[in-house]
């Protein structure tokens, strides 16, 4: 799973949001280093889509404009929390054998 | 003309670079947020923004392009149990052909070796289309 797949579940994970609510939340999850930009947002959210992954909320119009809500769905709740498994035990080896090294310190 | 419209013109353009049915689900969402991005009193939109937006497009039709390549016509997955029991053999008898050649170490092996892997791989896909991913 690419970073800014994990990180719009992530996005998704708490409640449903629309486009530009996620860019806002992918650049505080990852603390500012992940800016989405629209195109590459919709081409992952219409292939998530596709995948059933995510799913549209609901709609409504703000000031004229279209806003999507979209939401996880079970499978991409199920999806997210497996790649969520998968890096903390890969973070957890990391962090040990570093330790194991001697050579840095990770807190 | 408003700065607001003038950008809005400009975003259009650059969404233009989409396959029509992605434009039509998401066009006007985009613009929601691409308008929401920008910044006060901006005119055109930024050049990473242009270049994320045209990229990205362009990758999606460069996939299109790709998957439509593996759409067979309707009368093969009706067939499919033949059709793989044929090129399953085809691709045999080519790999025969192949390793036959390339014993005598020519090159030229390797078309053959291509083509059985080809026919191979094509039917296999086929054969195991489910009922669902049939086309209707």
């Amino acid at each position: 799973m690419q970073e800014a797949t994990f990180l719009i579940l992530t996005a998704l994970a708490a409640g449903s949001q629309h486009g530009y609510g996620i860019i806002t939340d992918v650049e505080q999850i990852s603390i500012g280093r992940v800016r989405l930009r629209a195109g590459t947002l919709y081409t992952a959210l219409d292939r998530l889509r596709s995948d059933g992954l995510i799913e549209v909320d609901r709609e409504e119009i703000v000031e004229s404009r279209l806003r999507r809500y979209y939401r996880l769905t079970p499978t991409g709740a199920e999806r997210l929390a497996e790649e969520a498994d998968r890096m903390r035990s890969n973070a957890h080896v990391a962090i040990s054998r570093l330790e194991m090294s001697g050579g840095v310190s990770t807190t | 003309v408003s700065d607001s419209t003038q950008l809005e013109r400009r975003y259009r353009r650059l969404l233009a670079f989409y396959p029509k049915a992605f434009r039509r689900e998401h066009e006007q969402e985009m613009l929601s947020v691409l308008i929401a991005g920008a910044a006060e009193g901006q005119r055109r939109p930024s050049l990473d923004e242009a270049i994320d937006l045209v990229s990205n497009a362009i990758l999606m039709r460069l996939w299109q392009t790709c998957t439509k390549l593996f759409v067979r016509p309707s009368y093969e997955y009706r067939h499919r149990h033949l059709l793989w029991s044929v090129r399953f053999v085809a691709s045999l008898v080519l790999f025969s052909i192949g390793m036959f050649v390339l014993a005598y170490g020519s090159w030229w092996a390797l078309p053959f070796l291509a083509a059985a892997a080809a026919r191979f791989f094509v039917g296999y896909r086929i054969y195991q289309a489910t009922k669902t991913s049939l086309p209707t």
